[in-house]
């Protein structure tokens, strides 16, 4: 078995395929995979060059077959897959080099871009994977290589497909550019942290650079990895001589870097693009007798996501407590609305603010919790990179959420209750991450530090008969409220600095709680916050819009020499104290609010409206300030006078004021009456919602209620959502005459449906004609013109 | 103004009209987040080109029927596949941006399809060079969707460059790139030089556009 050596002795892999069959004939954009059947003897002749060269692991010829490339081409997918494993074992018994070689299905990536940043889903391309790894395994692989790797989402999706679908082990390598860094972002402890988590048998580097740019990388690999290191390089860097792509770092050169990679400690070397028989042959007579460094278990406590990882234990980190309908009449709303801006928004300014990891709950009664935790996780992807704490009691929600996250994520959370333990303990076990564990179980919360570090010890064992490791946990000491518990913050401090000091487990807590009941609860708070993390708190689940919690952070990390020169905290505090608050004063030069607003004086247009608002009524100051405004800029916007930008400028500012206005107006319990809903949609397969976005900020200016239904929305979807709320008008947005298409069915499946719905369209390639032409009631060349539209339907 | 926000401010639409402070601002500031966002990769590779009727090109395994793309490579011998984009990050950054402003987001859009056109131009002129030195002169850069070459070739063109595998271009169903900061182009290369190629706006035959330079 290539488990039981792997790791102790070095093992050697083969080399380039692709420059191979270039060389034999393969022409540009050709695949090469259609050779396994139409030129096997080729095939096999690489292969068996290598097995002679001295190779240990022999890659099938499958790199791109999956059926995303091969959508219509005629030939067997499931055949070329299965003769790409027997091309490999006939070479192998041709060979009879009298050592073992091991098959290992190649897996090369679809070539397309997964969801939220391309049209690929997540599960369309696990399916990909799926059926070419059982062919494999059904033909006689020996284990299952997915390498060539760049984004980490695709990545999770194969090594799953491998894991829940094949008992073949697993090796998985990606593509890293000169930084460090996938095409998509991630760092190197981002992908360990991912791999680790779900359990790959051996993880690293191929492809992208020569062994000479690959050293940084590797370094890194050592630094975090607890797995074994793949090491396969190109043979330099891409050269283009006469149009063609060639490398140049030959035999010999190549095999005298790879001595070196193995004395850093690789544990599986070979080569990728442009590397030979003969590269591989000059690399085993070099580097076969040196001995392999043990890997050695790393200590790290690490979250992740697409793009950065974040390492608990050193200082505090902050997870941002926002993104949770509890108390918060208007997230509730936001979540029944299916208003996804909203709670992303959330996200951005918890970043903005500071923190490092932000908690995502989405439970209320009656919402499909699985499927909106699955849908806020991912769109939040979109927007921030920082790691996601999935919150939740609904195991089926953990597990969704869990499937599509890009990274390794952080999990709120397991209890010592034994039930608890057998729901989420194999969640983690399958997607990796780090686990949040609370301090109760059956009998409730022990009173005392000692019951709490015992029940912490109770999840750590636990967990360790899944294989989850002690880093992999991190241990919520619970924050009781003072105003019924008055040891409470006594027992939670203590609790905090034995799980550090006897158990080195990483803590966590829930902060503000501990002044639940109490006035004033920041003083409380934020003076318990410094405490926690002066007892050991690896991080506080808080609000980083809080000042008081935030200075409390800054202060405790510059006085604990955990901010070198105090830097973090003089960048965020000199300006504060120096910086003149533009508000208060350009207020006192007593700008109007129709001037802030013509300008796109956002804070302006806000501030002043809280002042009128103290002395007018809110209908007031709309129809006779904020109509008026927006009017001018409307009107010179058409004229040509304004521009986009400052349109827009206008926009926002006058939507700041409606904020402020809206506030004072559901306090006081009058209504503004709206002029009429709206649903706005990119169209199925566009992507480019810029536009759409443009049309929406400004509709909602002119006091329409707007549903955005987002991009790449399928015409069943636009349909269904008139239907059910009755909708007057809909605009749709293409860019391209590939989507018109889809802009056309849709507008088609509406008359067919809801025959009293009318139509506005607009995009880059629309005109009046085309707009006619697929059957639209209107044809919008500007965001403005849609709302002249839409005033003259609603009138 | 630098080139890069002379083309912003004609994406946005000012026409012949002065920018304003603020906006201009705003390009500046963009300028700066896309700078440090932006992942730029690009990918290139020189194939023969033969011409079999003015509006029939063949490039390896591409049968391209185009009357425009044909006016394009007139007398060239070979031809530049070429591929680049500013990567994912800026998709991130624009669609974040779109939530909480979208005055800086149209305004971002805009810096970034100028900063795409820079880099594809930066790009264009060091393939130039080495061109120069075997002596063939380039063509302006003609994509996929141009005039009427079909941008159903945007696929067959993004495989025989290995867009996804070299620079992380991808492509979705209906064609649309993915980062959508991408270029994807043909780059005629010939043996007579051109004087004073034209390019971009002064090639296209939509006069009336409101972002004609």
């Amino acid at each position: 078995m290539i488990k039981d050596r792997l790791g102790k002795e070095l093992l050697f892999f083969d080399g380039g395929m692709g420059t191979l069959l270039q060389e034999r004939g393969l022409g540009p954009g050709e695949l090469p995979e259609t050779w396994n059947l139409s030129r096997p003897g080729t095939i096999q002749e690489i292969h068996r060059a290598y097995i002679e060269a001295g190779s240990d692991i022999v890659l099938t010829n499958t790199f791109g077959a999956n059926a995303l490339k091969f959508h219509d081409d005629g030939c067997s997918l499931e055949e070329i897959v299965k003769k790409g494993v027997e091309n490999v074992k006939t070479a192998v018994k041709e060979a009879g080099v009298g050592r073992t070689v091991y098959t290992a299905l190649d897996i090369g990536p679809t070539g397309k871009l997964l969801k939220p940043m391309g049209d690929l889903e997540f599960e369309t391309a696990y399916e990909a994977f799926r059926e070419v790894m059982i062919w494999g395994e059904q033909a006689g692989a020996d284990l299952i290589h997915i390498e060539t790797m760049s984004d980490t989402c695709e990545l999770k999706a194969a090594v799953l497909a491998a894991k829940e679908n094949t008992s073949l082990p697993v090796f998985a390598t990606a593509i890293f550019d000169e930084r460090g860094k996938l095409l998509t972002g991630a760092d190197v402890p981002s992908v360990v942290a991912l791999l680790e988590g779900l359990r790959a048998d051996a993880i690293g580097i191929n492809c992208g650079m020569g062994p000479e740019q690959m050293i940084p990388v590797l370094e890194q690999f050592l630094k975090y990895s607890s797995l074994p290191i793949i090491v396969k390089p190109n043979a330099g860097l891409p050269k283009q001589r006469d149009g063609q792509t060639y490398y140049d770092v030959d035999p010999d050169q190549f095999a005298e870097l790879m001595k070196k990679i193995t004395q850093m400690g690789a544990a599986v070397i070979g080569g990728c693009c442009g590397t030979t028989p003969d590269h591989i042959r000059r690399m085993k007579e070099l580097c076969e007798d040196i001995p392999v460094i043990p890997v050695r278990e790393k200590e790290f406590t690490v979250v992740s996501s697409y793009g950065q990882s974040v390492f608990l234990g050193n200082g505090s980190k902050i997870i941002g407590e926002r993104i949770n309908p509890t108390g918060k009449k208007r997230f509730k709303q936001a979540l029944k609305e299916h208003d996804l801006d909203y709670i992303l928004r959330e996200g951005i300014t918890q970043q903005d603010n500071g923190a490092h990891i932000l908690d995502v709950n989405v439970g209320l009664p009656d919402i499909d919790e699985p499927a909106l935790m699955k849908e806020v996780v991912q769109e939040l992807q979109s927007v921030t990179n920082l790691p996601i704490q999935i919150d939740t009691v609904d195991a089926e929600a953990m597990e969704a959420a869990l499937r599509i996250y890009n990274g390794k994520a952080m999990v709120n959370s397991v209890s010592g209750k034994q039930e608890s333990m057998d729901t989420v303990f194999p969640l983690i076990q399958k997607y990796g991450g780090v686990v949040i564990g609370l301090t109760l179980d059956e009998n409730g919360i022990p009173n005392d530090a000692d019951g709490r570090v015992k029940i912490a010890e109770k999840i750590i064992a636990e967990a360790a008969k899944y294989g989850i490791k002690k880093k992999d946990i991190v241990i919520d000491a619970l924050a009781m409220t003072i105003s019924s518990e008055p040891e409470g913050a006594k027992v939670t401090l203590e609790t905090l600095r034995r799980l550090k000091d006897e158990l080195q487990v990483c803590t966590v807590l829930g902060v503000s709680n501990i002044s639940f009941g109490l006035p004033s609860r920041p003083v409380v708070n934020s003076a318990f916050y410094t405490m926690a993390m002066m007892n050991g708190l690896s991080a506080g689940i808080i609000n980083p819009s809080s000042e008081d919690m935030m200075k409390a952070w800054y202060a405790y990390h510059a006085l604990m020499n955990l901010d070198a020169n105090c830097e973090n905290y003089i960048k965020k505090y000199s300006a504060a104290a120096s910086a003149p608050s533009t508000v208060s004063e350009s207020g006192k030069d007593g700008i109007g609010l129709q001037e802030a607003i013509v300008k796109g004086l956002r804070e302006e247009a806000s501030s002043v409206t809280a002042s009128l608002a103290r002395e007018r009524e809110p209908l007031e100051i709309i129809n006779s300030e904020l109509i008026p405004a927006l009017n001018q800029v409307g009107d010179g916007f058409e004229k040509g006078t304004v521009f986009l930008p400052q349109l827009l400028m206008s926009a926002e500012a006058a939507k700041s004021a409606f904020a402020v206005l809206k506030s004072r107006m559901d306090q006081s319990g009058e209504v503004q009456e709206k002029k009429g809903t709206i649903v706005l949609a990119t169209v199925k397969g566009d992507i480019h919602d810029i536009g759409k976005n443009i049309v929406k900020v400004l509709l909602e200016n002119y006091s329409f209620d707007v549903i955005d239904l987002g991009k790449d929305v399928p015409p069943e979807r636009i349909v269904e959502t008139v239907l059910e709320k009755d909708i007057r008008l809909v605009g749709l947005s293409a860019l391209m005459t590939t989507t018109v298409v889809s802009m056309e069915e849709t507008i088609k499946q509406l008359r067919e449906k809801a025959p009293g719905c009318l139509v506005m369209v607009g995009g880059a390639v629309l005109n009046q004609d085309y707009a006619d032409m697929i059957g639209a009631d209107f044809y919008g060349k500007d965001a403005m013109q849609s709302v002249h539209y839409a005033q003259e339907v609603f009138q | 103004m630098e080139r890069r926000e002379k083309e912003a401010v004609r994406y946005l639409g000012f026409g012949k009209n002065a920018v304003d402070d603020r906006t201009l601002a705003l390009i500046r500031e963009s300028f700066e987040d896309l700078d440090r966002e932006a992942g730029k990769k690009s990918v290139h590779r020189v194939f023969d080109i033969r011409q079999a009727a003015d509006d029939r090109i063949l490039i390896g395994p591409m049968d391209i029927t185009s009357k425009s793309l044909g006016r394009n490579l007139k007398g060239c011998d070979k031809v530049i596949l070429f591929g680049a984009t500013l990567g994912t990050g800026v998709d991130r950054l624009i669609t974040r941006i779109s939530l909480t402003d979208m005055a800086k987001a149209a305004v971002l859009q805009a810096c970034a399809a100028a900063e795409l056109e820079d880099y594809c131009d930066e790009c264009q002129k060091k393939i130039a060079g080495a061109m120069e030195e075997e002596g063939r002169y380039l063509r302006p850069r003609f994509s996929p969707g141009y005039g009427d070459f079909d941008i159903r070739h945007q696929e067959t063109l993004m495989r025989m460059l290995d867009c996804a595998k070299t620079i992380g271009l991808t492509m979705t169903d209906s064609f649309m790139m993915t980062p959508t900061k991408s270029v994807t182009a043909l780059i005629g290369a010939g043996k007579m030089r051109m004087n004073c190629p034209e390019s971009g706006c002064e090639t296209c035959a939509k006069t009336d556009c409101a972002f004609r330079r």
